[in-house]
């Protein structure tokens, strides 16, 4: 029994050393194999008008990069760093599709990409990646974006039309909750880019019904807003519960708030509520003073919010932003979705990263307001929310959801 | 002939056999997406030069046909799942109805004015597409079958059918430019009303010229469409897509099929580079560096590398000897043989004017004036500064249209009618200030007064080698106008006139400028011309040249008619040497 055992030992220690030795040598060839670093793709406008949105995203990114390196990069491929390549996808449509197209030939070593913050360039710059097979992420949240049946993008905001329809109710019960009176009619005013058509069109054709809210006054202008006189005009003689102001340039939106004060309207007189970021922007401070903004709501789709404290000071420290909005926190984000996708993965192969895409475990969502990090059939996020924000003291602070929420909403009273 | 019309194209072959043995190298999608792209800008500006560059109308607006054509083709098959491969040739062909409309209320404007009219064109159709909610279009990808619907996964594919575009647009335009469709057009360009003198129907010119770019702009758009993949429509109605043809154009050089094509080679390529290296790393300054090199080029050639380069290559070349006109093309066309003796008292009337009036706003240039010419004289008109002269020749020939009374040619009412109206009914003139068209070969001048008559472009040739003969210019016929003497210029305006066969001949002040010895020489081709059949009237001021030239004098005073007149009387007659002749006349008018 003894010298069997003995036996025994010692073929197993035998085999285990000739196991050891052998994996060891196939553990050595493993590595050899690994990449030290793997490149991620940010396409985003950093010249011309856009560059300061693209700009905060580049933030985004490379705080989200410096955080997974710090903590050991991609575990799954040895420990491999993320390296960002930056891409200007310029101030136009035929730029961004021209960028594109570069990123995909020249940087053939990408696993994925995000950008490309404005819709337009984003449909330009995916209508290339698709083709190319780079799976790429966006916080861009046109509805048309994920609607052209393609594989390789993954939308990580609710699209607008969803945005409407979660945010309008809620806000809703918020102003139930604080004034005791449901709002019941409603005025419109927008410009005509590709967002606000799309926020209107869900907003008219199902959401103003679902709440019982009457349409009393719509107006659309071409930006720039030259003169916002005549829009406010109609909102002061219809007097509506609640006004929906949907700039998407800060310019529009200071001539639209000043007209609003001028006219007697603000501080909440009717409440104001937005659909973008616009209106929340850092740069609407150096136009407009706090008193002006005070009180108007935002419907985003994400923003620096309660839990995410340690970033928003970090971005304040290092790039000097006062707060987060959703082009660092969403871009922050999506890097940590890249690499959650390449330890999914097991390579650094952009194939394989958009496989996992596909098949995310549906883990919380860390980084992005409600749902799962897991993507529908259209690249979709699913169960995406909103995030709704208001001006308090100068600050934009995010009031809803409650788990979110880092201070209590102020419904403005009717004197 | 066949063969003449073949060797211009032979560049424009060997450019493209060229650009598609590069292209074809070329593995990089990227890099074959900007072989497309400088494709593509160049036809643009190829449309874009047809229009504006050969009339010399800008037109700020060319955006509005590119993005007729790129909605074109992303709407057409977004809702009615029609192949891009039938929708460029729509595209195009809206386009042209696009080029048709916008041409004929806008054509009734000039020079700035029609400028900024075309500037608003793609801003309004702008608004209205975005209005229609066609923000952010995207072409659909078809899975199942991309040829059916141009859809390549070979971006090599892209640039050979934006070559094939090219080589059409490009072949196209050279023989436009060698046709009377492009004769006229330049004629228009150096001077619309001696293009309308010269029998030249500029408006519906004008409108064929808008037609046909605004048919290649639409169909450019809509190939760009194919390339682009998401059509918004600031990406083909903005103001920088108008923009980008007119820097191609005037970068590479106006008016002629390589202007285009050198600017686009250059300048998409430049840009693209700058953006892809300095642009993530400096923003912004790719615009800088590419102002910059657009305003280093217009300040050092200012129409444009493919003019400067040629001027360069002509200068350092030794003047090309004259080639004489082969003298078998036509003899004399008047039906006159030189022998003939001319019999001016026949009688026959062939002008006839009666109480022709007009004033500007309270100043009556012409009142009240009648005469009549007849066949074979010459009739000379004079008369102080002022007088009323030169306003009589444009109430002529239609440049103005009288406020009174009536113009009778050989017989027909011809009052009010417009000047190339006139000019195919018989009056021909010449101007005071000539405007000969600097760029062209007096052969290419006088053609443009020739296809009035002329049913083929052969015969408006023999037309034009038959005036070029009877001024004596056959032996420079080919020599560029810009390097004539003031006296054969003055000569070549005379051929232009003579080659559309006018009945009347309207000279204003011919021998202006010239020395007494060269003033004799055109009277001498004056007195031929009249001698063979031409009915002259004439405006001068050189007394002692007009005294022996013409039959009957016609006194000019305020407008109106002083005295009317054989020579001899006219000058000795007191009324005229008081208003007009001065005391220095009277000493003469004594002997």
């Amino acid at each position: 029994m003894s010298t069997e055992d003995k036996t025994l030992n010692a073929l197993t220690r035998r085999e285990l050393l000739a196991t050891g030795a052998a994996s060891l040598g196939l553990f050595g060839v493993a590595r050899a194999q690994l990449p030290k670093e793997v490149k991620v793709g940010l396409i985003v406008p950093l010249s011309g008008i856009y560059t300061r949105p693209g700009q905060v995203m580049r933030m985004g990114a490379e705080m989200g990069i410096a955080h997974i390196n710090a903590q050991g990069g991609v575990k799954a491929l040895g420990g491999a760093k993320l390296k960002l390549v930056v891409i200007d996808c310029g101030d136009t449509t035929e730029k961004a599709k021209n960028a594109a197209q570069r990123m995909v030939a020249n940087e053939t070593e990408l696993v994925a990409a995000t950008g490309a913050y404005l819709s337009s360039f984003t449909l330009a710059v995916t209508e290339v990646t698709e083709r190319a097979k780079l799976p790429m992420l966006t916080l861009s949240y046109s509805d048309l974006l994920t609607e052209r049946g393609f594989k390789y993008i993954f939308q990580t905001a609710a699209p607008a039309s969803v945005q409407s329809a979660i945010g309008l109710p809620e806000l809703m019960k918020l102003a139930e909750a604080a004034s005791g009176k449901r709002p019941q009619t409603v005025a419109m005013i927008m410009d005509n880019t590709g967002t606000s058509v799309a926020t209107a069109k869900a907003l008219k054709e199902k959401v103003f019904a679902q709440l019982g809210l009457k349409l009393v006054v719509e107006e659309i202008w071409t930006p720039p807003l030259a003169d916002a006189t005549p829009l406010i005009q109609k909102v002061r003689s219809a007097r509506p519960d609640l006004l929906l102001f949907m700039p998407n340039a800060v310019s529009d939106a200071k001539l639209g708030l000043e007209k609003i004060k001028e006219f007697g309207l603000g501080q909440g007189r009717i409440p104001t509520v937005s659909f973008s970021i616009t209106i929340a922007e850092p740069d609407m401070l150096q136009s407009v003073s706090p008193d002006v903004v005070q009180g108007i709501m935002s419907i985003v789709a994400n923003w620096g919010s309660k839990g995410h404290e340690a970033l928003i000071n970090e971005l304040k420290m290092k790039y000097k932003e006062p707060w987060m909005t959703q082009n660092a926190i969403s871009t922050y984000g999506d890097m940590w979705l890249i690499k959650d996708a390449l330890e999914k993965a097991g390579k650094a192969d952009a194939q394989a990263v958009a496989g996992a895409f596909r098949n995310l475990d549906g883990a919380p969502a860390k980084y992005f307001p409600g749902g799962i990090l897991k993507f529908d059939d259209k690249g979709r996020r699913i169960g995406a929310g909103v995030v709704i924000v208001q001006w308090q003291s100068g600050v934009p602070v995010t009031v809803y959801p409650p788990n979110l929420a880092l201070g209590t909403p102020i419904w403005p009273k009717k004197s | 002939m066949k063969l003449f019309t073949l060797k211009p194209s032979v560049p424009v072959l060997l450019f493209a056999a060229v650009f598609a043995a590069v292209s074809l190298s070329i593995t990089n999608s990227y890099y074959q997406l900007m072989m497309t792209l400088v494709l593509v800008w160049a036809v643009f500006g190829l449309s874009w030069n047809l229009l504006s560059g050969y009339t010399g109308l800008i037109s700020f607006g060319h955006a509005a046909f590119f993005g007729i054509g790129a909605y074109t083709t992303v709407l057409g098959q977004i809702y009615f799942d029609i192949t891009p491969w039938l929708l460029i040739p729509m595209g195009a062909l809206f386009g042209g109805l696009a080029g048709l409309l916008v041409g004929f209320p806008t054509f009734r404007l000039q020079g700035h004015y029609f400028a900024l009219a075309m500037l608003a064109y793609p801003l309004a159709i702008l608004y209205v597409f975005e209005w229609l909610g066609f923000q952010e279009v995207s072409l659909p990808i078809k899975r199942e079958s991309p040829i059916a619907y141009m859809q390549f996964a070979d971006g090599r594919v892209y640039t050979l059918l934006a070559l094939v575009l090219l080589v059409g647009t490009a072949l196209l335009t050279q023989y436009i430019e060698r046709s009377r469709f492009g004769r006229a057009l330049l004629a228009i360009k150096q001077n619309a009303a001696a293009a309308e003198a010269a029998g030249i129907n500029t408006f519906a010119w004008k409108l064929r010229a808008i037609t046909l770019s605004g048919a290649i702009a639409s169909g450019i758009g809509a190939f760009y469409a194919i390339v682009l993949l998401v059509v918004t429509p600031q990406s083909v109605f903005g103001m920088l897509v108008s923009a980008q043809a007119l820097t191609v154009a005037m970068f590479g050089g106006i008016g002629t099929v390589w202007g285009p094509i050198i600017g686009a080679v250059i300048l998409i390529p430049l840009a693209e580079v700058l953006q892809a290296g300095l642009g993530s790393r400096l923003p912004g300054i790719q615009g800088v560096i590419f102002g910059l090199a657009i305003i280093a080029v217009v300040l050092i050639a200012p129409e444009g590398l493919f003019w400067k380069i040629r001027d360069v290559v002509r200068k350092r070349r030794p003047h090309a000897p004259v080639v004489v006109e082969a003298a078998e093309t036509a003899g004399p066309v008047g039906a006159a043989a030189p022998a003939f003796e001319r019999t001016p008292a026949t009688g026959e009337v062939i002008l006839e004017v009666r109480g022709l009036s007009r004033s500007f706003s309270g100043l009556n240039a012409v009142q009240e004036v009648s005469f009549q010419l007849q066949r074979n004289a010459i009739l000379g008109i004079i008369g102080p500064n002022g007088a009323g002269k030169t306003t009589l020749f444009n109430l002529l020939n239609g440049f103005l249209r009288p406020d009174a009374g009536t113009v009778w040619l050989d017989g027909r009412d011809m009052t009010g009618r417009k000047p190339h109206e006139l000019c195919e009914a018989g009056i021909g003139r010449t101007f005071q200030v000539m405007r000969p068209f600097l760029r062209m070969s007096v052969a290419d001048n006088v053609i443009v007064g020739a296809f009035v008559r002329a049913k083929t472009d052969q015969e408006a040739r023999q037309h034009a080698a038959a005036a070029i003969e009877r001024v004596g210019l056959a032996a420079i016929a080919d020599r560029l106008a810009a390097e004539l003497t003031t006296k054969e210029l003055r000569l070549m305006e005379l051929a232009r006139a003579l080659a559309s066969q006018p009945k009347v001949l309207l000279l204003d002040e011919t021998l202006a400028g010239l020395g007494s010895q060269e003033a004799e020489e055109v009277v001498g081709v004056i007195r031929r011309l009249a001698a063979e059949g031409v009915t002259i009237a004439i405006i001068e001021h050189t007394m002692q040249t007009m005294v022996k030239l013409v039959d009957r004098f016609l006194v000019l005073d305020h407008g109106a008619v002083l005295v009317e007149g054989l020579p001899e009387s006219v000058t000795r007659d007191p009324r005229v040497i008081e208003a007009y002749l001065g005391k220095k006349w009277a000493g003469h008018a004594d002997h």
